[in-house]
């Protein structure tokens, strides 16, 4: 097996402008599935029962069914309600949705390690729920799930390839495009295998650090 | 938006038959899986570095780079070896590969769980080193490595679903097919999307089932708090 390390080299721009869109695509999808994720914590909080059994029955879903599937289901249910966007928009959609169910389990997991008095003594000083939310249980349950948040992070990376499928130009999308032009098809996979590695590795090692300087939060 | 009903009745059969498969296939990537994912943990955990750092490598691979990406190489890596390979070998292989490297990190996690100490005596005593694993270490380790292995077939059901784009033929395959007949790519793909939850929830219920089992019949520390926690509910 001979290799053909030229078209690596000829072709490497287009790969990393790939991977550039592929980490905007998993960083915006990890911003909205943040956001996705505390409303489905606030959610699950709430005293209407309708709602909270709404809410467990799409984090049940998300978690139980394909990522493939469900970027599939948005990618055609949006228009089909008339709601016209982009193939981009579309993915970055199904990510936030996605990330957003596992994004509440941590919080509700980090919920846990915040002591009950906190609350109390933010209600006692006659705090808003809102404002006891936003100054003292959110900051705490972010250090907290800041880890977890990067590796949750790094498997969007990896699940965004995926969006391919939909016609998003990212880093596989642009290697199946360079492969049918120069039927190279090992050369180029490795390559973008090659590419994954650092993103997914360097995000790994962020996490560790991460992990680190957040430790004295977790100790209680 | 309109619902059709009509893809419901004809498109079933056909996902049925993709879901049979999708089964078939993930079953046997698993049992390859965890066979792979011993040798994997053992070597990694092996005084060796021509055992532990290969095995490192390999675990690494797959947990950083993309399943879709991986399932590409070997896809095409066996006709450049000249090989002709079926797709659905292809995708079994990687499916099995990918759940190997996974369910390795766990069963290491579940040896290492369990004090040096019980190893070494049973070492003392005479017992051989694969005899020790299965009679001291794995009873011990089952209330770590059952939560662990539940999730990670799960997620090698769910990430089996991208094997579609080799044209392995699972349910996901099977949904391109129900749409080259009737365009309703909605209600194919809800279709699709409640069976491989039916499928998930199915697992996640039978491997509870097997965790209170062994609850029942091994002694472990951790196992034995599962089953209390169950009972008391």
């Amino acid at each position: 097996m001979k290799l053909d390390f030229h078209v690596i080299l000829v072709q490497l721009p287009w790969l990393l402008r790939g991977a550039e869109l592929t980490l905007s695509v998993s960083l915006l999808g990890i911003a909205f599935g943040t956001l996705v994720g505390v409303a489905l914590a606030l959610a699950l909080q709430s005293a209407i029962r309708p709602l909270v059994y709404l809410v467990r029955f799409y984090i049940s879903f998300i978690r139980g069914t394909p990522l493939f599937i469900q970027i599939l289901i948005v990618f055609f249910i949006l228009p089909s309600v008339g709601i016209d966007i982009s193939r981009f928009t579309s993915g970055v959609v199904a990510l936030s949705l996605n990330s957003g169910a596992y994004i509440s389990e941590m919080i509700r997991g980090g919920l846990t390690s915040i002591a009950r008095g906190q609350i109390e003594a933010g209600r006692a000083l006659g705090m808003r729920r809102s404002l006891i939310w936003r100054r003292i249980v959110l900051p705490q349950v972010f250090t907290v799930i800041l880890p977890p948040l990067t590796v949750e992070f790094a498997s969007l990376l990896k699940y965004s390839a995926l969006l391919s499928v939909i016609g998003v130009v990212e880093l596989t999308r642009t290697a199946q495009q360079i492969i049918a032009a120069t039927f190279k098809p090992i050369e180029i996979w490795v390559t973008v295998g090659v590419l994954y590695f650092i993103m997914c590795f360097s995000l790994g090692m962020l996490t560790r650090r991460i992990e680190r300087a957040t430790a004295v939060y977790r100790l209680n | 938006m309109t619902f059709d009903v009509a893809v419901f009745t004809f498109g079933l059969p056909i996902l049925l038959k993709g879901l049979v498969n999708t089964i078939l296939f993930c079953a046997v990537a698993i049992v390859f899986g965890l066979f792979i994912a011993s040798l994997i943990a053992l070597c990694r955990l092996s005084r060796r570095w021509f055992l532990r750092l290969p095995a490192l490598w390999f675990v690494e691979f797959f947990r950083n780079t993309p399943f879709l990406v991986q399932a590409f190489i070997l896809f095409f890596a066996f006709p450049r070896l000249g090989i002709r390979i079926e797709a659905t070998v292809a995708g079994i292989m990687v499916l099995s590969l990918y759940a190997g490297a996974y369910f390795s990190e766990s069963i290491r996690g579940a040896i290492l769980s369990v004090p040096k100490g019980q190893i070494e005596a049973a070492r003392a005593l005479g017992m051989p080193y694969l005899r020790a694993m299965r009679r001291i270490v794995l009873p011990q380790s089952l209330g770590y490595l059952l939560p662990a292995t539940t999730n990670q077939i799960i997620g090698v059901i769910k990430d089996s679903a991208a094997l579609s784009v080799i044209t392995v033929p699972e349910l996901s395959m099977a949904a391109q097919v129900v749409l080259g007949e009737s365009f309703s790519p909605v209600e194919t793909y809800i279709m699709v999307a409640l069976l491989y939850w039916a499928l998930t929830a199915g697992v996640a219920a039978l491997m509870a089932h097997v965790e209170t089992r062994a609850a029942a019949r091994v002694a472990s520390p951790t196992l034995a708090r599962v089953g209390m926690a169950g009972k008391s509910q």
